[in-house]
């Protein structure tokens, strides 16, 4: 018996020193209150493409620094959701993903289009994401083998047999941009479909096709090695294309222009970042001040420039303006529009 | 030339570049374990650790663990019937069905083997190819991939079943794997196909979910009605130690089949665009075609070992070979291979014709990474390769949710998406009305894989040349050789009939 309520005693005890552990738990748990939002949490970042793009490429820069530069150092991690030139993406992160700051997407810059054009499958409004900003400027520019005897814009225009065009798709800008240049500046070309940019270079070296256009940035590998040169660019000017002729100041027609320039509101979109519609202010404040800390952090752009890449901080509301102007068109050139870009 | 070759095995057996490499092939030994998890993603994610290596180091780590994950995933495709990698699907065919019989370890040990001697081949091939490589990969044009892609296709003739029913039976499921290769957006002309309205059929079926429904599903819905384990009706106290020791003889028994099929790989691996899918196919193709009489011939896919030795051997042969057009022309030959060439960049190496010249001695320790690397994990899987094959003693009613939950988990791996589970599901019902009924899978897997390649080949040289593609002198030869190689079934097992009638 006594053993026993000694033993009882000792339980009595043992509840006594939980009851205290719980209640300084509880106690700690809301001065945690006053803790970082981002403490011990994980922000996930999806990405609408495969590893090893030019997107995944930027995503994983933007992981390794943006932890740095948020209160209570979150851990970041990436998931790639490819597919549909990441529409499927774009959705999750507006229907899906949950608006508490700890989804973070970034997808295709000319996904404003693919909503300006009606494609089937879009389920988002472009303009309600809460948008961070972008990370980078892309540049379009068309490439034509170093060997080709043309050196000007008007070199290449006045050629009779057809130059060659690579692309991924005949609605990807690597098709669209030559596609314009065909419709308004009257360029002799024909356009041929590859699987990848990298089959398309491997084309360019056996000389099965002539040129190719994309972002300056994923060609300055092959304009440095003297295999193409840049010949014709978009509006939007990178370091080091400055002086290339622009194609809307090439033509004269004014429906060529409009369209031109409306393609170049990608150009400027360049690496997007977004956050799901109805993300609180708190948290988007806090990623938008960090992503402006990430840009500006020497580290990222010397990792950048290894990698072949510039970083380039835009802002959210510049970002909404390019793309409400986009949206703002008349109705005939978006038509136009339209029919040249199928997205 | 040879002195770049020394200096770049010596660079490797320095201290730290070593220790890299180990850690390395200890990440690519489970991810070539677990199913779907694939080389390419884990690249990704080891890329962060490299910003402060030296390319000495960095490229060891890096290539560790992308090379031994085709050795340890035939060891999936052999233990659970469920391809580890999806590369490593043909390992399958005689490999699980040696399982059953009782012979993993044998089964293991051929496939391990083979991978070793393919690994080998493959990085030789590499370093005697180097002064003609660029030549050689340019000398390939769209009109003579898309005659390679048909050569590839008339091993349906050879992977079909005997008899004419048995290629008719081939044709036709190659067909229907054809058609679902074509599921999609179309890219010539941004055409939807096939796609009911799901954004998820846009970029394809993809092709992981496919041949791990295909395969493994049927096979554990055969294990669950019968109640055994994999091995069925075997004796647990047999000495599967034997079991391996045998393997690892057959491949020298078969020591030349082994060789061709890793030069077959390793020639595949070269050409960008083709992918390991195909060589393997190839390669087991290749394989049946050694079987001297009907007899052998019928064993195929019932568990005959050279089945297991010529896709494993060219499995790992085409990995040292993949690596020339990343490094020589600066062009990845895949999304592995992209993400290794942001590793070039980012370690402030250029690749491109340079590689071949003035970091030659840097190039051979990559070559020198694959061998040795496989070497090591070979000799570590043989150590512990008789408590896996135990495995397959396990009950079945044990092993079954486990093996459930690889084989979904790998699906899922492919786009993180309810709708791989989807196509794993049905994949498996098709699975398992073509066992069923006697249909064969390797020519679906087989069209299903080229489908896709053919048509995009087929467009570009008809866009780009016109008609006079056809008359290139390379496309000429390559057809002719194509024509041989899909009589050449027939005019086998009319040379077998004759031997009969003889005997």
């Amino acid at each position: 018996m006594r053993r026993m309520s000694v033993k009882g005693v000792e339980h009595c005890r043992w509840q006594a020193l939980i009851v205290c552990l719980v209640f300084l738990v509880i106690s700690q748990a809301q001065l945690g209150m006053a803790a970082p939002y981002y403490q011990g949490k994980t922000i996930k970042l999806i990405v609408g493409y495969k590893p090893g793009g030019g997107y995944d490429r930027m995503a994983r820069l933007v992981a390794k620094y943006l932890p740095n530069y948020l209160p209570g150092k979150p851990a970041v991690i990436i998931e790639n959701m490819e597919g549909a030139a990441s529409v499927i993406a774009a959705n999750y992160i507006y229907n899906i993903a949950k608006p508490d700051g700890l989804t973070i997407g970034t997808f295709n810059r000319a996904i404003p289009f693919a909503q300006l054009t009606k494609l089937d499958g879009v389920k988002f409004d472009v303009l309600k994401y809460a948008w961070i900003g972008s990370m980078a400027v892309e540049g379009t520019v068309f490439t034509i083998r170093n060997d080709l005897p043309f050196k000007t814009a008007e070199d290449l225009l006045k050629t009779k047999s057809p130059i060659m065009v690579g692309a991924t798709g005949p609605t990807d800008t690597s098709g669209q941009f030559p596609t314009l240049l065909r419709e308004y500046l009257g360029l002799n070309m024909k356009l041929i479909i590859y699987p990848s940019s990298s089959d398309i270079m491997l084309a360019v070296e056996r000389k099965e096709v002539d040129g190719r256009s994309g972002a300056y940035s994923s060609l300055k590998p092959f304009i440095d090695r003297g295999l193409v040169r840049p010949i014709i660019r978009g509006r939007v000017a990178e370091k080091g294309t400055e002086n290339l002729p622009v194609n809307e100041d090439l033509t004269t027609n004014k429906k060529g222009k409009a369209i031109m320039n409306m393609f170049s509101a990608g150009d400027l979109i360049g690496r997007p970042f977004v956050c799901p519609p109805g993300t609180p202010a708190a948290q988007l404040n806090m990623l938008r001040e960090a992503f402006v800390k990430v840009a500006a952090d020497p580290a990222i752009r010397s990792d950048a420039q290894k990698a072949g890449m510039e970083v380039q901080f835009t802002s959210a509301q510049e970002i909404v303006k390019v793309i409400e102007s986009v949206f703002k068109q008349p109705p005939e050139i978006i038509a136009e529009f339209a029919r040249q870009a199928k997205f | 030339m040879f002195d770049a070759f020394l200096q770049g095995l010596l660079m490797l057996f320095h201290v730290k570049p070593f220790m890299y490499m180990l850690i390395g092939m200890t990440i690519g030994f489970w991810v070539g374990i677990l199913p779907g998890l694939g080389g390419g993603a884990t690249l990704a994610l080891m890329m962060p650790f490299i910003y402060k290596m030296t390319p000495e180091e960095a490229f060891p780590f890096l290539l560790g663990m992308h090379s031994v994950v085709q050795t340890t995933g035939d060891i999936t495709s052999v233990l659970f019937g469920i391809p580890g990698e999806a590369t490593t699907v043909a390992t399958i065919i005689d490999g699980y069905q040696m399982t059953k019989k009782g012979e993993a370890g044998r089964a293991l040990g051929a496939a391990l083997m083979s991978s070793l001697v393919g690994a080998i081949i493959g990085a030789f091939f590499l370093a005697l190819a180097i002064p003609i490589v660029r030549p050689l990969v340019l000398a390939f044009g769209s009109p003579e991939m898309l005659m390679i892609t048909l050569l590839g296709l008339t091993c349906i003739a050879t992977l079909s079943g005997r008899g004419k029913r048995g290629l008719l039976l081939g044709l036709m499921t190659g067909g229907v794997g054809f058609l679902l290769g074509l599921v999609g957006q179309d890219r010539q002309a941004g055409i939807l196909r096939f796609t009911f309205g799901q954004l998820y059929l846009w970029n394809g079926l993809p092709i992981v979910p496919v041949v791990v429904g295909l395969f493994a599903l049927p096979e554990i819905v055969d294990m669950a009605v019968e109640g055994t384990s994999i091995s069925r009706n075997v004796d647990p106290n047999m000495k599967l130690g034997k079991g391996v020791w045998q393997g690892i003889k057959d491949t020298f028994i078969h020591f030349w089949l082994t060789v061709r099929c890793s030069l077959v790989g390793a020639f595949i691996g070269l050409m960008p665009g083709l992918g390991g899918g195909v060589a393997q196919w190839v390669s087991y193709a290749h394989a049946t075609q050694s079987a001297k009489t009907a007899e052998e011939r019928e064993g195929f896919g019932k568990g005959d070992v050279r089945g297991v030795l010529g896709p494993g051997a060219a499995n790992n042969s085409k990995e040292g070979a993949g690596l020339i057009p990343t490094v020589a022309f600066g062009i990845p030959a895949g999304s592995g291979m992209a993400i290794l060439m942001g590793a070039f960049f980012l370690l402030g190496i250029v690749p491109g014709p340079d590689m071949l010249t003035k970091h030659l001695a840097l190039t051979f320790s990559m070559v020198w990474t694959i061998c040795i690397s496989n070497i090591i994990v070979v000799a570590v899987s043989l150590l512990f390769i008789n408590q896996l094959a135990k495995l397959t003693f396990i009950r079945g009613s044990l092993l079954i949710p486990f093996i459930l939950l690889l084989v979904f988990i790998g699906g899922y791996t492919a786009n993180n998406s309810v709708g791989d589970l989807i196509v794993v599901l049905f994949a498996g019902a098709l699975g398992y009305l073509m066992v069923r009924f006697g249909w064969p899978r390797p020519p679906f897997v087989l069209g299903f894989i080229l489908g896709d390649l053919v048509e995009t080949y087929l467009y570009i040289s008809v866009t780009r040349y016109g008609f006079d593609w056809l008359y290139r002198p390379k496309v000429i030869i390559i057809f002719i050789i194509a024509v041989c190689v899909a009589l050449y079934p027939f005019l086998q097992k009319k040379n077998l009939l004759n031997q009969e009638v003889q005997i």
